[in-house]
């Protein structure tokens, strides 16, 4: 079983801006949601969401932190 | 919308049958927290051991707030809480001892849990005032704890044929008891739903087995075909046995008990 890196991204309020507010390692989408969930949970959330690492395509660099290169997972 | 239930207007089995029914789901919450912090350490990741640390507080929280119902029935809920041996815990016996390994913790999560929900489900629908307010956020919880059940039994079930049998061995061994505890049709479970506080024994068993029937295929369990323990003792709202003593320790907190200050 092979986990792969999810980014958390949240929001307190409707009208606020969506936050990248860390990553949780798991082994697929419905298991990152929960994980997500439950390990930011410091904050009464408007909205959550994750998003495969591997998703992610850089604009302007490739050795950033969403590089996509870390939780492909394959 | 019902008319809401006027306690007051419950006879003596009503009222007996009331305090039976809030005390077996908050002790089977409790006990259900209890079997999720074993896994605080141990859990295969990080992330899992963090989930069933959170659903650990998620069952103390609502088992507090079922407790606290209990006053609405001329009961204390701190003396229950903290003052009844095992063998007065009317928690569902499928939650009586650790889970050894993690496919049993996941088989306790998508079971027990789940069946814990229903009976809850049909609580909230009733007409007791309490449970219509509070179960519903308590359901909205227990949605990440079966998404998390679900994903972990649908893992464990296509990996190795070890796993699967350990999956398989623990689902079966946990849906007797649960079976009997949702399905118990006797005298005080009727009256409860002669009064319109919860739904049928035979609606919710139902409810049950639509919602677990494929996820039990997976290890080729025929949830249809599991038949509920016997030996039901109406009169302590459970079937044999009771809680291990260490995890009623933990619950009542003996041991630092004389810490709190109240």
């Amino acid at each position: 079983m092979i986990e792969r890196v999810y980014d958390v991204f949240a929001r307190k309020h409707r009208g606020d801006q969506l936050a990248h507010i860390g990553y949780v390692d798991a082994l697929d989408d419905e298991m990152a949601r929960v994980y997500a969930w439950k390990t930011y949970d410091e904050e009464n959330w408007f909205e959550m969401c994750v998003i495969r690492r591997s998703n992610i395509i850089p604009v302007n660099r490739q050795d950033g932190p969403f590089s996509g290169s870390r939780g492909e997972g394959e | 919308m019902k008319e809401l239930l006027e306690i007051q207007g419950l006879d003596g089995t009503g009222i007996s049958a009331l305090r039976r029914l809030i005390l077996t789901l908050a002790d089977s919450k409790r006990m259900m927290g209890i079997r999720y912090s074993d896994w605080l350490l141990g859990a295969p990741s990080i992330e899992a051991g963090i989930a069933v640390s959170s659903m650990a507080q998620d069952e103390w929280g609502h088992a507090r707030l079922l407790y606290a119902m209990l006053k609405d029935v001329g009961l204390e809920p701190l003396k229950i809480e903290h003052e009844r041996p095992a063998e007065e815990y009317t928690s569902v016996g499928a939650l009586d001892g650790t889970f050894e390994h993690w496919a049993g913790i996941v088989a306790a999560m998508t079971v027990v849990d789940e069946a814990i929900s229903v009976a809850l489900l049909g609580f909230s629908r009733g007409r007791y005032e309490a449970a219509r307010t509070r179960v519903p956020k308590m359901l909205a919880e227990e949605e990440f704890h079966a998404s998390l059940a679900k994903a972990w039994y649908r893992r464990i079930a296509e990996s190795s044929s070890k796993a699967r049998s350990l999956l398989r061995d623990s689902t079966k061994g946990l849906l007797p008891p649960v079976l009997a505890w949702l399905g118990a049709d006797d005298e005080a479970a009727k009256a409860m739903v002669t009064a319109g506080v919860t739904e049928s024994s035979k609606s919710m068993t139902e409810t049950y087995r639509d919602r677990l029937r494929d996820l039990a295929a997976l290890v080729e369990v025929n949830i249809d075909q599991v038949q509920p323990d016997s030996g039901w003792d109406k009169d302590r709202a459970r079937g044999p046995g009771c809680p291990d003593e260490d995890a009623v320790e933990r619950v009542r907190g003996d041991r630092n008990r004389a810490l709190l200050v109240e």
